[in-house]
């Protein structure tokens, strides 16, 4: 008895399927838990005012985080897609800053996963 | 869950950029110069524009919704969102005011009304492309 169901068309939904599955499937579990630490500078580090800063990191963005942004008081001052190096800083004026780095997910949304040090600009 | 959520979000944005986008320029094909199609054209528009501010809205809220946070914009990023909601604001209001008093304008009017559309569209799709790489 012939199928009622044209081969292209159950071809269509079971790519549909496949591609369903693959999208609603639950992050691996055995996946580390994601981290971002601010190797350089140190929490507390005197920084100099007239030198080119480098902020450097490693990321482990996890299931659910793409890339880091960086902020420096706040406002974000670069977007770094590398999981890990360095980030040179402009110009920081002299006090008390705070530099963070958020591992956020490919709608740049922080998904609760920082590291902050703050510095002393000297 | 989460990223089919953002995909078929963004799949709605997609269309409706290209429908806000084309059909401006498709009211200028000979085609389309009798009022009757443009009066459609002019409804997909409407209808393309809403769709944009609510699928814009729709990003925001999903990463609310799994976050409870807003996406991080840059300073660019932000001016290109600023771009892209005036356009779909001036848009919708320029479509609105077609259907409104359109049967009493000109033909220059209505032909100056469908240019504006059109860089209205063009305007707010070239804001997305910053938006998505400066964000």
């Amino acid at each position: 008895m012939p199928s009622l169901i044209p081969p292209s068309f159950a071809r269509a939904w079971a790519c549909g399927a496949a591609l369903a599955l693959v999208l609603l499937a639950p992050p691996d579990a055995a996946a580390a838990e994601p981290y971002v630490p601010i190797t350089s500078p140190a929490d507390g580090a005197p920084l100099d005012a007239m030198d080119q800063n480098r902020l450097v990191y490693e990321v482990d963005p996890g299931p659910r985080g793409d890339h880091v942004h960086v902020y420096v008081d706040g406002d974000e001052v670069g977007i770094l897609r590398q999981l890990k190096g360095s980030y040179t800083l402009e110009t920081l004026a002299p006090g008390s800053r705070e530099l963070c780095v958020k591992v956020v997910n490919k709608a740049h949304t922080p998904i609760g996963v920082q590291d902050c040090v703050q510095v002393r600009v000297e | 869950m989460e990223n089919l959520v953002y995909a078929l979000v963004q799949l709605v944005h997609n269309f409706g950029a290209v429908a806000v986008t084309a059909a401006p320029f498709a009211a200028f094909s000979p085609a389309r110069l009798a009022p009757e199609s443009r009066r459609g054209l002019a409804r997909l528009v409407a209808a393309a524009w809403l769709v944009q501010i609510a699928s814009g809205i729709a990003f925001g809220a999903t990463s609310l919704h799994y976050y409870g946070v807003l996406p991080d914009l840059s300073r660019v990023a932000r001016a290109a969102l600023i771009v892209k909601v005036s356009c779909a604001l001036a848009g919708t209001a320029l479509v609105t005011l077609l259907f409104a008093r359109g049967a009493r304008w000109t033909e220059a009017a209505h032909g100056r009304a469908w240019r504006a559309l059109a860089a209205l569209g063009a305007t707010a799709l070239a804001g997305a492309a910053v938006l998505r790489w400066f964000s």
